[in-house]
């Protein structure tokens, strides 16, 4: 045996006010999920920990720079970074509903998680920061072809200027239908807000 | 009939208790897995398959899904990678070690009725 | 019983991990799209695969749509000459007849049903799209770890081999559209064939018959020269948009084949597919972080262009002989050494695949203008040039080297003259020469860049 013993914490999520449906294994509630999506450094992480029910958690991945670009020549073996591959909240909607809030960050090497991640997803929050737009941009690329429902959270930052929803539709180019809320990714109401909004228009353009 | 065997004939349909887990079945980030026990109470670690070499990894699962536990959540608390975590669980699920449930709707995007009980939930936050 | 992960459920993937499990091997199979996904997905290439290639499916009993599939027994081609007023000349048109049949089976069939039989009998299938934080940490688990899918992440382990690699950018962007309703070509109606048609400065327009969920289909395939006029697809998201480009350059540059494809409609939504990518040959061993080994698949490490449509027919290849190379390998580790004995032995035909299509990428030196042209009037060169995709070592005993093709049409010359003298007749038809093909068409050159 070559592999290094893993080592359970004792009782992962002690700390946490235990779900009803936690310890009923002889049946599971109905999961869904939501992504939250967008650059480095927008707001994600806070995002979810401000409407989570457990302290979030996060899964780990080693990248190299060269999936940035599958067509990249000097794609030769590359040096390693570990980073966050994602970091998810939960929220027990009714003791046999519970909704998870998976975040993942905006680069598109990190694609091939968004694939994952939306595979039976109500929809995307793609977040944005006002002062590095094109941080967003591959998130919106890739929410506008893959059809599915999504929402922009222009997560406001104190100190700097407030936009109006229109004007940063106009700034993304992002189509009329897709909703655009100014929030505040610290404060939970406001989060929730975001999360009603997707969910709305996931109602209105699902079939009858 | 033993109340046993009855019992397991009333689980949910899409609840898969062991055995192959039905073709093209796949576990979502949000798929619930919990430790099926058996019926002495004991669980032992898988001792064929890949599993077999990864058993301190088999015995962290099992002891961690005695509580209902998503597949991310197995993977971010026991640092195990999210496909390493997607091969044993479901090479466990094979052995009858653990249940997976089914996400209880089908597969593609929730259905109106999924999405406008969510948005009542999100409402009473 | 030894394990073996494979990451990706394409035609290597899939087959080698069929292949295995049928010698009883314990084969985990990772792929990113459920087979559910994969039917409903978009197109994924046009796998145009030949009489050897089939033969591989066979030899596994997983040539499952045999039956259904058109029959493939002719590849002709054709040359666009210059722009007249009065239309568009053909300077070479000929069909080779196939000694075994080609079939193009849509890969979102192929692959899914592969994936259902994989688990039917019995295979561990993960839907998953593998990392190298996965494969490190599952490394010394499995007794070897495969990687057939080269998109993403995983294909930055396999460092490109510059001496096999003569090309640093895409030569060709790919056009492919899934059509109902093209009518058979005039001159065979009654023979089902792929139809290679080169248009000088401008590139390939393959037409070829093909299987798919909906019945039988034809795929119309355009191969543009980067920059050149036909390269027009980038960005192109709306399928409708996609098939009116393609019948426009029809149109404008083979007006032959244009004209058999005025009542054709997309097969469905995700019948079109383009994009471009570099030709590269690659280091076939991977290594992992933790110091574990991948063993690099098919167009994994070697990438052709799909222009002499060699992709399926390179994996299918692959998978037979990895498949071979394991399987004789019984019961001993699969070390750094087997790897690369393993690649070698794939690499022994494969590098004639890509020396033939690194080859048919770059503009057709005088001496294969002859050749083609010849091809017209030579029935044996046509037959020649036809099977050489089912087996393109051939290629390097009459293509490459002028003197080769010389002597070559020489002796095919006299074959054919012997004949000729036998039936008298026919040798009043003589057709143009050869080297008056040449000549046409440098000027068919000039005038496409004229259009250009």
């Amino acid at each position: 045996m070559t592999a290094a013993p893993i080592r359970v914490p004792k009782i992962p999520g002690a700390d946490e006010a235990l779900q009803g449906w936690q310890d009923d294994r002889s049946r599971a509630p109905i999961a869904t999920k939501i992504v939250i999506a967008g650059g480095f450094g927008v707001g994600k992480t806070t995002f979810v920990s401000s409407v989570s029910e457990i302290t979030p958690l996060q899964t780990e991945a080693l990248m190299t720079r060269a999936s940035e670009n599958v067509d990249d020549l000097a794609a030769t073996p590359q040096k390693l970074t570990t980073t966050v591959a994602m970091d998810f909240g939960r929220i027990t909607l009714d003791s046999d509903l519970v909704l998870y809030l998976f975040g993942t960050p905006g680069q598109q090497r990190f694609w091939f998680m968004w694939d994952d991640l939306m595979r039976g997803a109500i929809g995307a929050v793609v977040m944005v920061d006002t002062r590095r737009l094109e941080d967003s941009f591959p998130a919106l690329d890739y929410f506008e072809s893959c059809g599915l429902p999504y929402v922009i959270a222009v997560n406001h930052f104190q100190g700097t200027p407030v936009y109006e929803p229109e004007d940063v539709r106009d700034a993304l180019s992002v189509p009329a239908k897709v909703p655009v809320v100014i929030m505040d990714a610290r404060n939970r109401i406001s989060v929730v807000d975001a999360l009603l909004a997707l969910v709305r228009f996931a109602v209105d353009i699902s079939p009858e | 009939m033993t109340s046993a065997s009855y019992k397991a004939g009333r689980v949910r349909p899409y609840s898969l208790t062991g055995g192959r887990t039905r073709s093209g079945h796949v576990l979502l980030v949000e798929t619930f897995v919990a430790t099926l026990e058996t019926p002495d109470g004991a669980v032992e670690p898988a001792l064929s398959g890949p599993a077999s070499r990864m058993v301190p990894e088999i015995r962290a699962i099992i002891d961690l899904c005695r509580r209902m536990r998503s597949v991310a959540e197995v993977s971010a608390l026991l640092k195990i990678p999210l496909g390493v975590v997607r091969v044993l669980l479901s090479d466990l699920a094979d052995q009858g070690k653990i249940r997976v449930y089914g996400t209880g709707r089908g597969p593609g995007q929730p259905d109106r009725a999924l999405l406008e009980r969510v948005l009542s939930g999100l409402r009473r936050l | 019983m030894r394990r073996m992960l494979i990451v990706g459920a394409g035609q290597s993937g899939l087959q080698l991990a069929l292949g295995l499990q049928a010698q009883g091997y314990e084969v985990t199979l990772m792929s990113n799209r459920t087979a559910d996904e994969i039917r409903v997905g978009r197109v994924m290439s046009t796998q145009c695969m030949f009489h050897t290639a089939l033969q591989h499916e066979r030899d596994l009993e997983i040539n499952f749509w045999e039956e259904q599939a058109p029959r493939i027994q002719g590849l002709g081609v054709s040359v666009a000459g210059p722009v007249t007023p009065l239309g568009h000349p053909r300077l070479v048109d000929w069909v080779g007849e196939l000694d075994g049949c080609a079939q193009s089976v849509d890969q979102r069939l192929k692959m899914a049903g592969w994936m259902d039989a994989f688990e039917r009998r019995g295979g561990r299938l993960v839907i998953h799209g593998a990392t190298v934080s996965d494969l490190n940490f599952l490394a010394e688990r499995y007794d070897l770890l495969l990687v057939a899918a080269g998109k993403g992440e995983l294909g930055s382990l396999f460092g490109r081999d510059a001496t096999r690699s003569p090309y640093t950018s895409p030569q060709r962007a790919l056009a492919v559209a899934y059509v109902h309703g093209l009518a058979p070509r005039l001159e065979h109606p009654d023979l089902e064939a792929v139809r290679c048609n080169l248009v000088p400065d401008v590139g390939e327009l393959y037409v070829m018959p093909a299987l798919t969920a909906s019945g039988r289909a034809d795929i119309l395939f355009w191969e543009a020269i980067p920059g050149g006029p036909a390269d027009v697809f980038e960005g192109v998201t709306d399928p409708s948009e996609h098939l009116a480009l393609t019948l426009e350059l029809m149109e404008w540059f083979t007006p032959w084949e244009y004209g058999r494809a005025t009542r054709v409609e997309l097969t469905d939504a995700g019948g079109t597919l383009s994009g471009r990518y570099t030709p590269t040959v690659r280091d076939p061993i991977g290594r992992l972080p933790g110091g574990g080994l991948v063993l690099g698949v098919a167009d994994v490490v070697v990438t052709n262009d799909p222009l002499t449509g060699q992709g399926s027919n390179s994996a299918a290849k692959c998978a037979a002989s990895y498949l071979a190379s394991i399987v004789e390998h019984g019961d001993r580790p699969f070390d750094e050494a087997w790897m690369r004995r393993t690649f070698a032995r794939f690499w022994a035909t494969a590098r004639h695949v890509t020396k033939w299509t690194n080859a048919m990428l770059a503009p057709p030196p005088d001496h294969i203008v002859r050749l083609l042209g010849a091809a017209g009037q030579l029935p044996a060169v046509a037959h020649r040039f036809a099977n050489g995709f089912d087996d393109p070592a051939d290629f390097e005993n009459f293509f490459y080297e002028p003197d080769k093709t010389a002597a070559y049409l020489e002796e095919a010359e006299a074959a054919g003259a012997a004949e000729v003298a036998e039936d008298a007749e026919d040798a009043e038809d003589g057709g143009t020469d050869a080297a008056d093909v040449g000549d046409a068409i440098d000027t068919a050159s000039e005038a496409a860049e004229q259009v250009g």
